[in-house]
């Protein structure tokens, strides 16, 4: 995943810098999602859970925070339904007769390297609002300017 | 719009990954096949060397010997690999056969005293021949009773464990669709080996008919349902199929067979 990384008071239209509190809170929303990615490996649904948690509970907060919340939450939806889908396949190869293809194989080393991307991009994106700094990602950065205007 | 085309890039690159490793015999690389089959022995192992322990093993030449014949008769005519099919008979008087992992083909005496004819009997082999061929005892114990269990099996898992798994595999039912397929593909191996199907469909009958009267404990029988309706699929899967017929053993080898099986019982 691109990432787009600008000084807040420049390109990303936040005319204000964000407090101390702010940047705990947008950050916390990534590590939110992180802690649960991993918590969540085996059930993908708890990923997006977690996450829509600590969205509702900030979704009043300011516009910064709701701004990395919504963006946490929506790159959520992209690895539940491609975690979904080899969560399920392979509970079938394990508890019915389905066999162990190449197909996959090739699938959970495709799901595994979006993951792995989406782990460091979260991880990169929660260091940097820590510091107050906006990080907007390609394609669900633009989707989470539609959803919280500024 | 460019957000749109943008999400479609997204979902492209996903399946365009995909598509691309998937180009790869993962399956080959990662020697897949070779570990399963790995399993699949060592299951055979622990299964036969418990049966082996448990049970009288039959090692005649009357008995063992002639069911030998049979079973290579049919392996012959159909192509199968007779080598990779262990045949053992167990001296029991229970109407029974089944198949453990790894081409084990278990025939228990009590089957044969039962068959009134060398094509009954066959068309039990068959029937159990098509398990090991459609793979139908690894499918059945995957499914009841988990991969990750089996592997642990093979590891020196519980004993406790392996007995369960062994009274599932010989005295419980496959799936109603694995059992149909067996028999309509043992029709195929009976046919191809010139030997009548219609007397294995009259064993199904028969024994679902007399259950009640047969003082032996008919296990082929209970551990395969819905026999009737069996019996009636494979004389319609026959029907109008060139079938040639011929004996395989002779009426002295055949007399021998049920003279011993008979004693021994």
């Amino acid at each position: 995943m691109e990432l787009f990384e600008r000084p807040v008071a420049q390109a990303s239209g936040f005319s204000y810098e964000p407090g101390e509190h702010e940047s705990e809170k947008a950050s916390n929303s990534y590590l939110m999602s992180l802690i649960a990615l991993m918590g969540g490996l085996p059930l993908p649904i708890i990923n997006l859970i977690a996450t829509f948690i600590f969205y509702m509970g900030n979704r009043n907060g300011t516009h910064f925070v709701r701004w990395h919340c919504t963006q946490a939450l929506l790159s959520q939806f992209s690895l539940l339904f491609m975690n979904s889908f080899g969560f399920w396949w392979t509970v079938s190869i394990v508890f019915t007769d389905r066999e162990i293809t190449s197909d996959w194989i090739a699938y959970v080393i495709t799901v595994i390297l979006f993951n792995v991307t989406e782990f460091i991009a979260t991880i990169y994106t929660a260091v940097q609002t820590r510091k107050g700094r906006h990080v907007s990602w390609w394609f669900y950065g633009e989707l989470t300017d539609l959803l919280c205007p500024r | 719009m460019k957000l749109f085309l943008k999400f479609l890039l997204l979902v492209a690159l996903f399946f365009a990954s995909w598509f691309v490793l998937r180009q790869v015999d993962w399956v080959t690389l990662l020697k897949v096949k070779q570990m399963t089959r790995t399993t699949e022995e060592k299951l055979g192992n622990l299964f036969w060397e418990m049966l082996d322990q448990t049970e009288d093993i039959d090692h005649s030449q009357e008995v063992a010997g002639t069911i030998d014949s049979l079973l290579t008769h049919l392996c012959k005519a159909n192509a199968i690999d007779r080598e990779k099919i262990k045949l053992h008979v167990v001296d029991k008087d229970m109407v029974n056969a089944f198949t453990l992992p790894d081409a084990h083909l278990v025939i228990l005496t009590g089957l044969v005293n039962e068959s009134e004819n060398e094509a009954e009997l066959l068309g039990v082999i068959a029937h159990e021949l098509a398990h090991v061929e459609k793979n139908h005892v690894m499918k059945k114990l995957v499914k009841e009773i988990g991969l990750s269990v089996l592997i642990s099996m093979t590891q020196g898992g519980s004993g406790e464990t392996v007995r369960q798994a062994m009274q599932l595999l010989t005295s419980s039912a496959y799936d109603r669709e694995l059992e149909r397929e067996a028999d309509l593909t043992a029709v195929d191996f009976l046919i191809k080996a010139e030997v009548d199907p219609e007397p294995f469909a009259n064993f199904l009958y028969r024994l679902s008919e007399n259950e009640e009267h047969i003082p032996r404990q008919v296990f082929w029988i209970t551990t395969h349902p819905d026999s009737k309706e069996r019996a009636e699929n494979i004389i319609n899967y026959m029907k109008g199929r060139d079938i040639h017929k011929k004996s395989i053993l002779t009426p002295e080898e055949w007399g021998k067979l049920k003279e011993k099986t008979a004693s021994e019982d």
